[in-house]
């Protein structure tokens, strides 16, 4: 596609890198098409080759963000199932990152967005402050339909709310934790412990540190790691996720290698793959690279060496393709080949590309659409009659928890067949 | 009777037409829909011949005249055939022109197409006499309004066709046929439709109710058609124990179908194209009326036949137009035609187009006047 | 590219009329603002762009009707538009017109398998109704490369084909109905569920009319019920030529596969980047051919066009073994369009057709053509009914070569029609095959259509600089 970018803009390198994927857009429209936000909401606009267009347009004329551009960028789940559908190879990712921090550089939110923004950035990034702002939610939880409107800002308040658990789970706290393999020690990795994930999902770390230990794999969680920054990297606050990646980095590449670096939350995954790109000009750029190539979603690392060690019930597992899988990491067969490997029978959804809407705080900040997405996936998982969900992603577990059928982590259901206890999710479920 | 044998002669005969013109190839069903009142005959029988066959490239023109016998002559001889298999009810007298003009298709409609589907390319001449080319030889071709479509089917009220050019198949190795008997209408149209939506590419299926028979037909490489044939019993043996025809019979069978052999012709004859599961229910409600008939194209085709009176002709309409399809009146005696909705009645907003776009081809209004419909 | 002259009391009026039509819609149906309008200025067919005036996005019948009722009241231009992949710029806007997107309108409405219809609305996506009925193995028949995207609506609107319309036919031979508002805001019903329809041939007429007569709300088609199997086999010749003659003799034969398409050796490549379907690199054409039955019928088939391959010494065939080895080898064929987006910033597709004897012939003179201009062309099309996709490689950042690109597709479709061939196949005139129509047409002939377009758009509000020359409008209107 033509594009307009002056000799003088193109000297700059970002430019210059927009402009390359610009031009390998051929505006075919075939992304449109298996776009989430295109199939619910029918304009152009929430389309990929629109956004694309709108991206364009924004930074060809080098003008500040405009409320509609900003609108339709927010809009955008970042699910990238355009990216595997674009036979062109366009590197839809790089680009909206780039409009993002465009956004976050020139555009003023309204003061609640604001607002909410910071919160969220302050919070959900720090496991000890996610779990006090979960207890107080827990408390708002029986309110959240009693809130009255249908502001914005009402639905987003109601959607956080719905999105903590009944229950709280018991604390977690890896960070600087070692835990020895079972047996002769084949392996030795490093768990990105997540940061949500172990204020909502602490079964899930559990889980996979326990499986690994027992397939003779030394898990190890640098005390220096955290978050992976993919919170703030998709609001465009760019300076954030890059202290998060050098933190990250840093922790990894301290001391003797580690074989692999293994990623339970796909989310995040995408993210530490990336980490060589976003520090590609920085003094760590090397040692980012090689963190980006070692790391590996634990559904990757364990198709070489996953054994069960016992008979699974006849339970029929819907497996929810996380779009950070299946489009951001390209992992598909993977998850269901365990899953079949463990035993279980597997079935999947109509439209498996569609992502379910949760998308990191997508469901916070987009209540509607997320809503309609979550549905539609509920929809066509419970078309297939299963007694489970599995998903390879805490966010798609919270998003479609509380439908009547248990969510679990796959992970939680591969250790339960090499010997691990049975999922509590499951305890529902007699087979 | 006007009989131009050049294209050029029969456009001056049609510049020079100082009133409206009976359109005809070689008037072998001038006993179809409404009589035409005209003080001049305009034929295209001296316009006549094959004028391009690349079996190749599955394509043959031929001008308008040129008999259907011709045609099928030429093309049994490459090993090719017309994929809608026109009926030959008027012998061997009738013209190409005709058929596209009246759109007429027989068995191997239900899933081979229309001869709407076939035609490629037109050459016609328009009321005011103007010569015109629209589509063209190759088998893919959107460039500009798909003319030669709207005039196919037409009846020789738009223009009149000097060419025309369509696409053609090869015959198949082999012909096989399942016959299933004893089964009343609903239970062939079931048959027929369970057949339809099998993989077994069925080129064929009627419902015979004189026979209570249903068949249907299968065209292809000899072992494929022996495979498909049996399989297809297999599928409906619901339907009861099917008896196999080989290529001989099946050619002997559908030819008769084509041919509305299975149809005691009487007065007047209608063609009514439905939704099959609702042509059942159509023979039934006629039957008292002494409306006999038998279902083409998986009961998508009823052809009838009964007594030519307003009243049963009325309740031929209400039941094509309560199943949401069409009819046509194919032959009855002028008093009925000229009185009667040979066709189905137009909304209005249609019919205001209709007669801009007559117009635009023929704005004197001297093309076949009042055979689709009154003036 | 010449427009017609935009209506400057519409474009005067502009506010007026996105707040009239924002009286008549939803709030969220109308677009009015520059920033938010930029995307839809162009199609599939980026070369050419053109800020529209507003887009609506109706979300039922009676929105487009109180649409049209409003337009045409008000003297205002429509273009109708569907997911936008046209690549002759069939949904290219004008200055002075509202665009109406059917997106919206995007459900399926009714199902029967025992009389093998589908009833959907215009924003249904081709492959969507293949898949609402694949559970019963049945299967929407015309295929465009573009399928995943491209709507029913804008199907019917360019009478699209695709691979297995050898076999199938294109959309015009599987529509049974259609409703259309026309620019008075009128409904008209043509068709139904049933075959044919008595009186003139409306549903053959307005397919492929490119959104000149009138809006299409709602479409039946026909489904069918899948074969048993199909397969696909690979078959890499040492020469274009070649490979054509070997098409050719497919045909004699008798056989008609259910596909038969040609990719040279640019597209070869292209493909291979793409879907890593095994494509053979070594050759210069290659043929992809799929044959359906069963297992032994597919496999007594495949023999037959093995033995015929065999004469033209193919430098490689090879017959694939299972469903994703299929699937591969047409993910690459589907995609070679946007593939080649990898080796190329910018394309210009073009879509004549040809006699297929004449396909040798027309790729040699091709070849000439390119070398002449400078300027690489792959080519990838449907062998077996003779349509070409020649794919103009140029770049668009540099003007010049967009001119030559244009001037190159303008003399490969001459080419097209000298051999007895036409300028569109499947993607339509639309504002790219404009200025070429009276290369295939005489004006009488162009007249004729014209007045045929009068005759449903009397004002000639619909879709309006697109399909018939600009010179000589007057006259007919
Ligand atoms: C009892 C009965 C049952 C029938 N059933 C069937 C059936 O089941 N299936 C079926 O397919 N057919 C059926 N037919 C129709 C039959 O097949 C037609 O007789 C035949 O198609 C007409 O060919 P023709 O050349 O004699 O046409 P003509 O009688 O000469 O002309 C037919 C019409 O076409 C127009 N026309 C002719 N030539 C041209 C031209 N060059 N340009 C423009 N217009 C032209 C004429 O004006 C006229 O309106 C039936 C007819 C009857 C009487
Ligand atoms: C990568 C690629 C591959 C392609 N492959 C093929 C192929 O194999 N075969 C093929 O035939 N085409 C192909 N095309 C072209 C294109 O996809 C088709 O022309 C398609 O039918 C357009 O559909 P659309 O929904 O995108 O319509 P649009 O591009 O939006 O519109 C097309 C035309 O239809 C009109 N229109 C749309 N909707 C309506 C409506 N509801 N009522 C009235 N008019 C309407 C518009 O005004 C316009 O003139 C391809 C395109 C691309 C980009
Ligand atoms: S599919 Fe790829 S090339 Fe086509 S419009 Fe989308 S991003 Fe652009
Ligand atoms: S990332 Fe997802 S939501 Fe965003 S444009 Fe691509 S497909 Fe649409």
């Amino acid at each position: 596609m033509q594009t307009n970018f002056t000799t003088k803009q193109l000297q700059n390198p970002e430019i210059a890198i927009a402009n390359n994927i610009l031009r390998t857009c051929v505006h075919c429209g075939m992304c449109t098409a298996t776009c989430p936000t295109f199939v619910t909401l029918g304009d152009e606009l929430d389309s990929p080759r629109g956004r694309i267009y709108l991206i364009k347009d924004m930074l060809e004329h080098d003008r500040p963000a405009s409320e509609e551009e900003v609108l339709h960028m927010d809009r955008c789940l970042s699910c990238l199932s355009c990216m595997t559908t674009c036979p062109s190879g366009v590197d839809y990712m790089h680009l909206v990152d780039h409009a993002r921090v465009h956004i976050n550089e020139t555009y003023k939110r309204p003061l609640t967005d604001r607002l909410l923004r910071d919160v969220l950035a302050q919070i959900l990034p720090y496991p000890k402050r996610m779990r006090a702002a979960l207890n107080l939610a827990r408390l708002g939880k029986p309110f959240a339909s009693l809130l009255p409107g249908q502001s914005m800002l009402v639905k987003r308040l109601r959607a956080m709310l719905n999105l903590a658990p009944v229950k709280m789970p018991v604390a977690q706290s890896l960070g600087g934790t070692v835990h020895k393999a079972i047996g002769e020690t084949k392996g030795r990795v490093a768990l990105l412990a997540g940061c949500a994930q172990q204020a909502i999902g602490p079964s899930i770390n559990t889980a996979t540190i326990e499986l690994l230990n027992r397939l003779g794999i030394e898990v190890v969680i640098p005390a220096a790691a955290g978050c992976c920054g993919a919170l703030v990297h998709h609001m465009g606050r760019h300076e954030e996720a890059l202290q998060a990646a050098r933190r990250n980095v840093a922790a990894w590449s301290d001391g003797p290698e580690f074989d692999a670096i293994i990623v339970n939350t796909s989310g995040c995954g995408t993210v530490l793959k990336d980490y060589g790109f976003m520090l590609r000009d920085d003094a760590m750029a090397a040692k980012a690279a090689a963190v980006s190539a070692k790391s590996l979603d634990i559904s990757e690392y364990l198709l070489k060496i996953y054994q069960p060690s016992q008979v699974a019930p006849a339970i029929t597992v819907a497996y929810h393709a996380a779009c950070s899988l299946q489009h951001g990491q390209k992992i598909t067969s993977a998850p269901k080949t365990l899953l079949r490997k463990a035993g279980f029978n597997v079935v999947e959804p109509k439209d498996p590309h569609l992502c379910c809407g949760s998308a990191g705080t997508y469901n916070i900040m987009q209540p509607d659409i997320a809503a309609s997405l979550r549905r539609r996936k509920l929809d066509s998982l419970k078309a297939k009659s299963p007694d489970v969900i599995a998903a390879g992603n805490i966010g798609c577990l919270t998003q479609l928890a509380g439908d009547n059928v248990p969510t679990v982590h796959m992970v939680e259901l591969l250790n339960w067949m090499a010997g691990g206890n049975k999922p509590e999710a499951l305890n529902g479920v007699n087979k | 009777m006007i009989l131009p044998d050049t294209e050029e002669a029969l456009a001056a005969a049609i510049r020079g037409a100082s009133g409206p013109l009976l359109v005809q190839g070689n008037g072998t069903k001038s006993g179809m829909l409404r009589p035409v009142q005209a003080a001049a005959t305009l034929s295209t029988a001296n316009l006549s011949g094959i004028t391009l066959y690349a079996p190749n490239e599955l394509v043959m023109s031929a001008k308008a005249g040129t008999r259907l016998s011709e045609i099928e002559t030429a093309l049994a001889a490459a090993g090719q055939q017309m994929i809608c298999e026109p009926p030959h009810i008027h012998g061997e007298n009738q013209t190409i022109g005709g058929i596209v003009a009246t759109n007429l298709s027989g068995p191997r409609r239900v899933t081979g197409g229309a001869m709407r589907d076939h035609v490629l390319g037109v050459r016609a001449v328009n009321g005011s006499g103007e010569i015109l080319k629209f589509g063209g030889r190759v088998l893919k071709n959107v460039t500009g309004l798909d003319v030669a479509k709207l005039l196919t089917g037409s009846f020789g009220t738009l223009a009149v066709m000097t060419e025309v050019t369509f696409k053609v198949l090869p015959v198949s190795e082999a012909t096989g046929s399942i016959v299933l008997r004893g089964l009343d209408a609903e239970q062939g149209i079931a048959a027929l439709s369970a057949g339809l939506g099998s993989p077994f590419f069925v080129t064929g299926a009627a419902y015979l109710p004189a026979l209570q028979q249903a068949v249907l037909r299968i065209e292809d490489f000899a072992t494929s058609v022996k495979y498909r044939t049996e399989k297809l019993a297999g599928q409906l043996s619901a339907f009861g124990t099917a008896e196999i025809l080989d290529t001989d019979a099946s050619k002997a069978l559908w030819r008769d179908v084509r041919d509305c052999k299975y149809l005691d012709i009487a007065e007047a004859v209608w063609r009514l194209s439905v939704v099959p599961s609702a042509a059942p229910a159509i023979l039934r409600a006629l039957a008292p009326l002494g409306v006999t008939g038998f279902l083409d194209w998986g009961g998508g085709l009823v052809n009838l036949t009964g007594p030519a009176d307003q009243a049963t002709h009325e309740a031929v309409c209400h039941a094509a137009i309560a199943a949401g399809g069409t009819w046509w009146l194919m032959q009855a005696p002028e008093p009925l035609r000229a009185v009667v909705n040979v066709v189905p009645p137009e909304p209005p907003a249609l019919a205001a187009i209709r007669a801009r776009v007559q117009a635009s081809f023929d704005p004197r209004g001297i093309l076949n006047p009042g055979r689709l419909r009154a003036a | 590219m010449l427009q017609s002259k935009p209506k400057l009391n519409v474009l005067e009026k502009r506010a007026e009329i996105i707040a009239g039509l924002k009286a008549v819609l939803p709030e969220r149906a109308v677009i009015g603002d520059d920033v938010s309008l930029k995307p839809y200025e162009t199609d599939g067919l980026s070369a050419y762009r053109q800020m529209p005036l507003a887009v609506v996005l109706p979300e039922n019948e009676a929105q487009v009707v109180a649409v049209m009722k409003f337009c045409h009241l008000h003297g205002i231009r429509v273009i109708p538009r569907g997911a936008g992949t046209s690549l002759s710029g069939g949904a290219l806007p004008l200055a002075d017109a509202v665009v109406v997107g059917m997106m919206r309108m995007n459900q399926i409405l009714d199902i029967n398998y025992a009389d093998r219809y589908a009833v959907v609305q215009p924003g249904v996506t081709n492959i969507a109704i293949t898949q609402a009925v694949q559970d019963e193995q049945f299967f929407y028949a015309p295929d465009p490369s573009s399928q995943l995207a491209c709507m029913i609506g804008g199907n019917v609107s360019m009478n699209s084909g695709g691979a297995h319309c050898l076999k199938y036919g294109v959309t015009a031979n599987n529509l049974l109905g259609l409703r259309l508002v026309t620019i008075e805001g009128e409904l008209l019903e043509i068709g139904g569920k049933h075959m044919d329809t008595a009186g003139y041939d409306w549903l053959g007429l307005i397919t492929g009319s490119e959104g000149q007569l009138g809006v299409l709300t709602e479409v039946t088609v026909r489904i069918l019920r899948g074969p048993e199997g199909a397969r696909a086999m690979l078959a890499g010749f040492a020469s274009n030529e070649v490979a054509g003659a070997c098409v050719d003799a497919i045909i004699s034969s008798g056989i008609i596969p259910v596909a038969l398409e040609f990719m040279d050796k640019l597209a070869i490549h292209a493909c291979e980047a793409f879907a890593h379907a095994g494509y053979p690199l070594d050759a210069e054409a290659l043929l992809i051919i799929e044959v359906e039955g069963s297992d032994t019928e597919q496999t007594e088939m495949l023999a037959r066009i093995r033995d015929i391959c065999a004469v033209y010494n193919p430098v490689s065939m090879r017959v694939s073994q299972t469903a994703e080895e299929s699937a591969a080898i047409w993910k690459g064929r589907k995609g070679a369009f946007g593939a080649v987006g990898r080796i190329s910033p910018d394309y210009l597709c073009m879509d004549g057709t040809i006699p297929t004897s004449q396909l040798p012939n027309v790729l040699k003179r091709m070849q000439a053509m390119s070398d002449d201009y400078g300027l690489k062309v792959a080519n990838i099309f449907h062998a077996g009914d003779g349509n070409l996709h020649p794919l103009i490689m140029f770049d668009a950042n540099d003007v010049e070569s967009f001119h030559k690109a244009e001037a190159f597709g303008a003399d490969i479709l001459k080419l097209c029609v000298e051999v007895g061939g036409c300028l569109t196949g499947e993607h339509g005139v639309g504002i790219e095959k404009r200025d070429l129509m009276s290369v295939q047409f005489t004006p009488a002939e162009l007249d004729q259509q014209r007045r045929i377009k009068t005759a449903f758009d009397p004002d000639w509000l619909l879709n309006p600089s697109k399909v018939f020359p600009l010179s000589g409008l007057s006259a007919a209107a």
